[in-house]
């Protein structure tokens, strides 16, 4: 991997598309020959991602062995520092087997996420293998130990995206010893633009644009994190149409409903769209709301074409 | 009193749903309060709320029972939780614990943990129906979950006593006691950190009152949602999502035997297309409006194939042209909204 590639994060309001835009990111890049890592902290990665991505060999044999989806569950992966720390399988079962020692896990503010970030580092420096995590290729788990070119994290809804970054902070706040070294190095590591390419996904809809902003704004705030591009989703044809046929649309209350609705739609969010300019400097790329599609692999290809990001921007 | 409990993954408009259903059953002259765990302005926006109230009555025109709306402050709710229940002196040390600072944000589910509180508080007030709208997906069903998990932690004698033991055992500097379960808190400050094992012991030490006198209420509560006669879950979700949330929470609520009342699809595209389409841009909009109309309808069709036997009422919602920001826009929701009063 090219040393100035960066983890490129998905992230925005719940239901706006993030993990599709990451599969259909993460197909594009390797059918064009890219080895592509998506780590994903969808807590149904059973729903998300193998559901998408059945077939994937006979549709895309190119793509099929260049695509991993590795799901990082934070609850295995302490059970892997368990295991790590205390190599006698009876002693690390008991502990795990503990209502004493879940619950402290439970209870531990920002623990869950604290680790998900660690893993989520040493997968981005390349000091271990990616076979950590449950992976969800075409060729099976076994082959998930080389190298790639492209990390992209399907990261979780806005709120609790920020809440992951913010428990390394916690962890160096409220903390003295090992673990808030560790969480002073994760803390720097996630709050540099040179590690971290933020690609936020909105529809045009006052609500999920406004949740992008605060996030954008919180990112910048606090760990000086601009938006390398804006990813609109699921937009009308009307928002990339000219000002030349915008202008001969008609509708009113004679119009059909269909169309009246179509209509309305599309210039409220071509408005909303001239509205972020002046708001988040981010470039933008428009992803139209798919009009056929024949299975979610063809969905994600379709989407594909159009999220002309490369890979260091 | 009834209870409507909504469920569903991130950005289907549950709260709108949720807020809609409490305007269509105050049509039908109830009294209904829609309760939202949602930390976003959703609720606020879609109602039309005053800034500052986390409770208030919201203003209907024409005949109507009453519509409330509340607001789920987590913070607020805990902090007067403790304020009622800490042992005189601990108000201070509590509220002022690094722990504290964090543990209203982070535990995972401390909305819906919030909120069965906030139902317990809302029981006594003469409600005809509370329509509860849950956090998106990853914790939805922590509503149920999570009180019993709080409670054994909490109210359970082995923790108090054991951290106590604990607190003494690591001053006097004994660090092998033996005892099982010293045992497993040295090992896990093996794993995590001798500070964060202790700060969490000691915030236990001085929590737990609050905690036990929330598991009694909120045993209360959990016993209201699991009856059946008293309490509704109903899913929401969206063309698109529909198979896929549909087989998540047929399982997850069945795994903890719950029926599903209702699924409700929501933002489908309806409205049938003029034949012939025009040409230009009216056109090419309208075709894909078409497009898309005919995958909404094929979504419920499916769905009403593979899951009408399980769930016989599945309700189909059209989307708006706009955002729900107020009454009127609600109105033509609720409309479309079939529950019984």
């Amino acid at each position: 991997m090219d040393p100035q590639a960066r983890i490129m994060v998905l992230c925005g309001k719940g239901g706006v598309g993030k993990t599709t835009i990451s599969l259909a990111l993460g197909l594009r890049h390797a059918n064009q020959g890219r080895r592509v890592v998506i780590v994903s902290s969808h807590p149904l990665p059973e729903l998300a991602i193998s559901v998408s991505l059945d077939g994937l060999g006979r549709r895309f044999p190119a793509a099929a062995g260049n695509l991993f989806v590795v799901h990082l569950d934070p609850r295995e992966l302490l059970q892997e520092v368990v295991e790590r720390t205390f190599p006698v399988p009876i002693v690390a079962h008991t502990i795990l087997n503990s209502s004493i020692f879940r619950n402290l896990v439970e209870i531990a503010p920002g623990l869950k996420e604290f680790y998900f970030l660690a893993r989520l580092q040493q997968l981005a420096e390349r000091k271990r293998s990616i076979s950590g995590g449950s992976v969800a290729g075409p060729s099976g788990s076994g082959d998930g130990d080389r190298d790639y070119d492209v990390l992209i994290w399907d990261a979780p809804a806005s709120g609790h995206f920020l809440g992951t970054l913010r428990a390394a902070r916690a962890f160096e706040t409220y903390l003295s010893g090992p673990l808030a070294a560790a969480g002073a190095g994760l803390d720097r590591f996630f709050s540099s633009s040179s590690n971290m390419s933020i690609l936020p996904v909105t529809p045009l809809e006052e609500m999920a644009l406004t949740e992008t902003f605060e996030m954008s704004d919180s990112l910048a705030r606090e760990f000086h994190l601009g938006c390398d591009a804006l990813i609109l989703n699921l937009v009308s044809p009307l928002v990339t149409a000219s000002e030349g046929d915008i202008a001969s649309l008609h509708v009113d209350e004679a119009s059909a409903p269909a169309l009246r609705f179509a209509v309305n739609r599309g210039l409220a969010e071509r408005r909303l769209c001239a509205d972020i300019r002046g708001r988040l400097a981010a470039p933008q790329v428009s992803v139209p709301r798919i009009r056929h599609w024949d299975g979610d692999l063809d969905l994600l290809d379709q989407i594909g074409e159009w999220l002309n990001i490369p890979v260091t921007i | 009193m009834k209870i409507t409990v909504y469920l569903g993954t991130g950005g289907v408009g549950k709260t709108s749903v949720a807020a809609a259903t409490a305007l269509a059953l105050a049509r039908t002259g109830v009294r209904s309060m829609v309760i939202t765990t949602d930390p976003s302005l959703r609720l606020r926006t879609a109602l039309g709320l005053a800034d500052g109230l986390n409770e208030q009555q919201v203003p209907l025109e024409g005949e109507a029972g009453e519509l409330w709306a509340a607001l789920l402050d987590v913070r607020a709710t805990l902090d007067e939780a403790v304020r009622l229940y800490a042992k005189p002196g601990m108000e201070a040390r509590i509220l002022n614990h690094p722990i504290y600072a964090t543990i209203a944000s982070s535990l995972a589910g401390m909305q819906e943990l919030m909120a069965v509180e906030r139902i317990d508080q809302l029981r006594l007030r003469g409600f005809d129906r509370i329509i509860v709208d849950t956090a998106p997906s990853r914790h939805a069903f922590e509503i149920l979950d999570k009180p019993a998990l709080f409670a054994d932690l909490s109210s359970s004698r082995k923790v108090k006593i054991v951290g106590r033991t604990y607190q003494l055992v690591s001053r006097l500097g004994l660090t092998s006691i033996g005892r099982s379960a010293i045992d497993i808190y040295a090992k896990a400050e093996e794993i995590l950190g001798v500070n964060l094992v202790r700060q969490i012991l000691d915030f236990y030490s001085i929590f737990y009152p609050i905690a036990e006198g929330y598991s009694r209420r909120a045993e209360r509560t959990v016993a209201m949602l699991r009856d059946p006669a008293i309490t509704e879950f109903r899913v929401v979700t969206t063309p698109q999502k529909a198979m896929r949330d549909a087989a998540f929470f047929t399982e997850a609520l069945g795994e903890r035997h719950f029926p599903i009342g209702a699924f409700c699809v929501n933002r489908a595209w309806l409205h049938a297309s003029p034949e012939p389409l025009p040409g230009g841009l009216a056109g090419d909009v309208l075709g894909w409006y078409k497009a898309v109309s005919e995958s909404h309808r094929a979504a419920v069709w499916s769905l009403k194939e593979a899951y009408g036997n399980q769930v016989r009422d599945i309700q189909v919602f059209s989307e708006l042209e706009r955002d729900v920001d107020g009454i009127p826009a609600l109105e033509i929701l609720a409309r479309q909204i079939h529950i019984a009063s």
